[in-house]
């Protein structure tokens, strides 16, 4: 019998939080909330009814309406990347591009997690905007890691050639897609390809790596579209006689199968996947199935205070994500800040590591407190190594991020954390289990990166609402911008009032600017982050992501828990004989 | 033939009548049963010369209830094996997880079976894709009032709206007229959510009345799966059955034969093992009656014996079989279903006094014996009636061929039961079981054949 000595760990909630408390807490947490409902509602509409009627009368889908039909009937997509160019706007006609007009989501055909990528012909035909190479490669990429079987859904236009310089040329740019596409081929990831419409250029490229390219009737594959042609040679050509499934599919050989519609066309992928291997989560699960937390998540949203500088019990947060509220918490007698430890998520094992919040025990003094949420040395060294035992034994590893930073000072230095935090930096970046990182609220400083954030890349990183993700606090960094100005009390040494006043002014700036750029809406919008969660649908977030880190065989390293190395981890750390 | 290899120590994490059954079960298949006792049980009859080890105080939040120190306690006594028996943690998915994980074998289903048949909606999916009717409502949670307004309308007043994260009658409202809809929606809502944190409600048209049927299903790991007839659990108080019998008398054999078939693929879809039943409402109101899927309780229940006299099959043999691996010993075509079983609960309540509970002293105990009659109970004359558990005191059950011959000769049996120093509720079941009402079917869950209540019943 296999043993991960898992124990049930939280408490029901109205013993350790008031009616009161709870309800503030979901009210304040319900309105970031509805912001991010509506929000995503926005980005769905793409550019509006119009553009959806326009694609309907020509007898074709939308691209969510085709992301929808893909995937199985009664499960739910995932998005990521909803958010990038949020808000933005593109041109001189002052253009918006919800989503940087295309689709990226974890949807689930046949049963096996798959990475669709969609371009949105409601959005100015489907065209690619700054970022939106990077948001599609990002999606390419989740596929690589993960070894997901990627679906393209081809609508586009090509560059939209306003901002070309800002999409074309880079590390990243527009041609970066089909190397991405090169590297899933040449890892053996299945790739598969839909051409609903426009494929002009870039659009053209894009399916033509994947192993198997349908062709609609309305769909056509060109270098070069009828409009450049008629500049260039004078000829009067339609783009379908260009490139249609009458060139592609029968002349060029460019495309496999020429179908009649949208609708027959993603059904023929339905197929193309069911001959795909099995999903491989129900071996790995063994005789465990999926199974609720006993304390609903649905109450995080009650527990997790608004205001970064409140405190809550980590233990409840975890005993809210994993199955039957059961843990296996690692090495709990050292380094308190941190909690580790594993448990199943939708019937498999997975890693977790979460600050602790508000005071905890200083190893130094007996009886004295300490803050909590930064990183000392023996919480450090706790994480890295739980980090490499995780990537020993193949458990993905979730990070739960609430962290102010590392410890700072004389002491801190004396001890190292600077080598401690580059040996915890090196773990992370050359593990290869697949890790998620969730920003469930601050993300100061060394302490992202510390704990797995973008940079270290995560194969996904999750924000809340409530995330605030950024070097340092606003008022810190202000102090810091000016300290030269300032005396060893953070006052203002200058006397002249016409200069005490830009100084403060400077300061203020500099505060206000920060704590703009700390919300989670800015970080996806850049995308310093993938996606922006509501806290009751992390559960199912994290549980499909560990799903798809077990779907496929053969490529990474999964122990079975009797020889987990992290049993060695225990034994050495709790001093046992 | 003897029994097959299984476990060598089995933990019985259970009291009463429950231990006594299986550790019967236990002594016939040469297993040792290791009893998990509180203190106000440590010198219970049922444990006498027999090993014991004590979980806690006499409260059972600290002792029978506690999942972590009924583990531990299995462990500690070296045994390979848990029978929960039923109430307690039987149906507690952590109990089950907790055994797996510490190598123990649990016997009944796997923890997510146990957990996907404890939630409503799930569980409804599940058997409705299996072919079984359900109880007409929303398909999962509701979306908003209009959504409310509009299922109301399709399934027909009156309708109950039910927290999809509740328990215990909390997030739950009626309403009897579409008028009453929007309201009764937000009234479950905000209750819902200031309960479990989670405002989601889903809505069921509200059946009163009908008649309670339940499908006795066991099952192995390797998809064989059988059912051991139904059993019609009518007579009941506030929900607490009194009178179990097999067959239904009223149900259609064409609805029986097509329901049991259905219930048997419905186990097999979603993987279940061991012992279970499916719960149906007889829905009287659509014509022919149709059986309605309820729930499923992932355990043996106390009425199991009923079935087991129809069938001969033991079923706690077959519990610990299909734990160990085995194949279940019978097919379905070899189960037999004999003649007419009824049984009665017989508890320490004063039925003239509202079932006030009678805890004290036996000064007096015999229980009738003789063909047809089985009596299962753990007192013994002396046996003190702990006031901190249920107060049953034993299960007479009766065979005959036909219903009225089962009940005669139930009446008969209870009156030999001789019990001195706390009332019981014999006197109730034999009025019951001779009242006409009884004997030509009319009544239903809401209502006690042939029994006008006590004093201070009201």
């Amino acid at each position: 019998m296999v043993h991960v000595p898992v124990a049930p760990i939280g408490r029901p909630r109205k013993s350790f939080l008031d009616d009161a408390t709870f309800t503030a807490n979901q009210d304040a947490v319900a309105g970031r909330e509805a912001t991010l409902a509506q929000r995503r509602a926005e980005v769905a509409a793409g550019w509006g009814e119009q553009y959806v009627k326009r694609v309907h009368d020509k007898g074709k889908r939308t691209a969510r309406e085709r992301l929808e039909a893909l995937a199985d009937p009664g499960t739910r997509t995932f998005e990521v990347g909803t958010f990038v160019n949020y808000g933005l706007e593109f041109g001189d006609g002052k253009q918006k591009c919800p989503g940087a007009g295309v689709v990226t989501a974890f949807a689930q055909i046949h049963g096996r997690w798959c990475m669709v990528i969609a371009n949105d012909n409601t959005v100015a035909s489907g065209s690619w905007w700054p970022k939106t190479p990077e948001k599609i490669e990002r999606a390419q990429m989740m596929a690589l890691r993960l070894r997901l079987p990627t679906v393209y859904l081809v609508d586009c236009s090509g560059l939209f050639l306003p901002e070309q310089s800002r999409s074309f040329p880079g590390a990243t740019g527009a041609g970066h897609i089909f190397k991405m596409n090169s590297l899933l081929s040449d890892a053996g990831v299945p790739q598969l390809a839909g051409v609903f419409g426009d494929c002009i250029a870039g659009g053209g490229y894009m399916p033509l790596i994947s192993d198997r390219v349908y062709m609609t009737e309305q769909a056509y594959m060109v270098i070069a579209g009828a409009a450049l042609i008629k500049g260039a040679k004078s000829q009067k050509i339609t783009s379908l006689d260009i490139g249609g499934p009458e060139v592609h599919v029968h002349t060029s050989r460019c495309a496999d199968v020429r179908v009649p519609d949208d609708d027959t066309l993603v059904a023929a992928l339905r197929a193309d996947v069911a001959r795909l291997p099995g999903s491989a989560v129900a071996y790995y699960r063994g005789d465990a199935g999926p199974v609720d937390p006993a304390h609903g998540t649905a109450e995080l949203a009650g527990i997790l205070p608004v205001d970064h500088r409140e405190s809550y019990d980590a233990t409840e947060v975890l005993a809210r994500l994993v199955d039957q509220s059961l843990l296996w918490e690692v090495m709990p007698s050292v380094g308190e800040e941190m909690m580790c430890g594993i448990g199943r998520i939708g019937g498999l094992w997975c890693g977790f590591v979460i600050n602790r919040q508000g005071l905890v025990g200083d190893p130094a003094e007996p009886g004295a407190r300490r803050p909590a949420a930064i990183l000392y040395r023996a919480g450090i060294a706790k994480i890295s190594a739980f980090s490499r035992a995780c990537n020993d034994d193949g458990i993905p590893l979730v990070w739960l991020q609430d962290i102010s930073g590392f410890d700072i000072g004389v002491e801190a230095e004396r001890q190292g954390l600077l080598s401690y935090g580059s040996n915890l930096i090196y773990t992370n970046s050359t593990n290869a289990v697949p890790m998620f990182t969730v920003l469930l609220r601050k993300a100061s400083g060394a302490g992202y990166y510390a704990m797995a954030g973008m940079p270290y890349d995560p194969v996904v990183q999750l924000s809340t609402t409530l995330s605030r993700l950024s070097v340092m606090e606003g008022r810190t960094l202000a102090i810091a911008t000016y300290n030269t100005k300032l005396d060893d009390d953070f006052q203002i040494t200058a006397t002249d009032p016409a200069e005490r006043q830009k100084i403060e002014a400077g300061m203020r700036a500099v505060e206000s600017r920060i704590e703009g750029d700390m919300d989670p809406w800015v970080a996806a919008r850049q995308m310093d982050t993938d996606e922006i969660v509501e806290l009751g649908e992390l559960r199912d977030y994290l549980t499909m992501l560990v799903e798809a880190s077990y779907q496929s065989t053969g490529y990474r390293r999964i122990k079975n828990s009797r020889i987990w190395s992290m049993h060695d981890l225990a034994i050495v750390s709790e001093g046992l004989r | 033939m003897p029994p097959p290899r299984s476990f060598h120590r089995l933990f019985v994490a259970n009291r009463g009548e429950v231990a006594v059954r299986v550790a019967r079960a236990c002594d016939e298949l040469g297993i040792t049963p290791v009893f998990a006792v509180s203190e106000a049980d440590r010198d219970a009859p049922w444990v006498h010369g027999r090993e014991s080890i004590c979980l806690g105080p006499a409260r059972a939040a600290a002792s029978y209830l506690d999942a972590t120190r009924v583990v531990q306690a299995a462990r500690q006594t070296h045994c390979t094996a848990l029978h929960p028996g039923w109430g307690f943690l039987s149906e507690n998915p952590l109990l089950a997880a907790l055994c797996e994980h510490h190598g123990v074998t649990f016997i009944g289903p796997p923890a997510h079976v146990m957990h996907q048949m404890g939630k409503k909606i799930p569980a409804k999916r599940a058997m409705a894709k299996a072919g079984l009717a359900v109880i007409p409502g929303s398909e999962g949670v509701l979306r908003d009032a209009d959504d409310a307004i509009a299922t109301a309308e399709r399934v027909g007043v009156p309708v109950l709206l039910k927290a999809n994260s509740g328990g215990g009658g909390r997030g739950m409202r009626i309403a009897r007229s579409l008028d009453e809809v929007a309201s009764a929606y937000a009234d479950a809502q905000a209750e819902a959510r200031a309960a479990f944190g989670d405002e989601r409600v889903y809505m069921e048209r509200l059946l009163e009345g009908g008649r309670h049927v339940e499908i006795q299903i066991i099952a192995d790991r390797w998809g064989n799966v059988c059912h051991l007839g139904e059993r019609d659990c009518t007579v009941q108080r506030n929900h607490q059955k009194l009178i179990e019998e097999s067959p239904s008398p009223v149900l259609d054999p064409r609805e029986r034969e097509q329901t049991l078939a259905r219930a048997v693929n419905a186990a097999r879809s979603i993987g279940y093992v061991g012992a279970g039943t499916m719960e149906f409402l007889l829905d009287t109101s659509a014509k022919p009656a149709v059986l309605r899927f309820m729930e499923m309780n992932t355990r043996l229940q106390v009425e199991h014996c009923v079935s087991e006299q129809r069938s001969g099959i033991d079923l706690v043999h077959e519990q610990i079989r299909v734990a160990a691996g085995h194949r279940l010993s019978f097919t379905q075509d070899q189960v037999e279903l004999r003649g007419h079983a009824i049984e009665c609960r017989i508890n320490a309540e004063d039925p003239e006094d509202g079932f006030r509970p009678t805890p004290g002293t036996i000064t007096r105990w015999e229980v009738p014996s003789g063909p047809g009659i089985r009596v299962d109970t753990h007192v013994a004359q002396g046996y003190v009636v702990p006031p901190h558990y249920d107060s049953l005191l034993c299960k007479v059950i009766t065979m005959a061929e036909h219903r009225d011959a089962a009940a005669d000769l139930m009446i008969d049996a209870l009156g030999r039961l001789q019990c001195e120093g706390v009332s019981t509720t014999a006197s109730m079941h034999r009025q019951i079981l001779a009242s006409a009402a009884f004997r030509s079917n009319h009544y239903d869950t809401r209502t006690i054949p042939g029994w006008g209540g006590g004093k201070g019943s009201g």
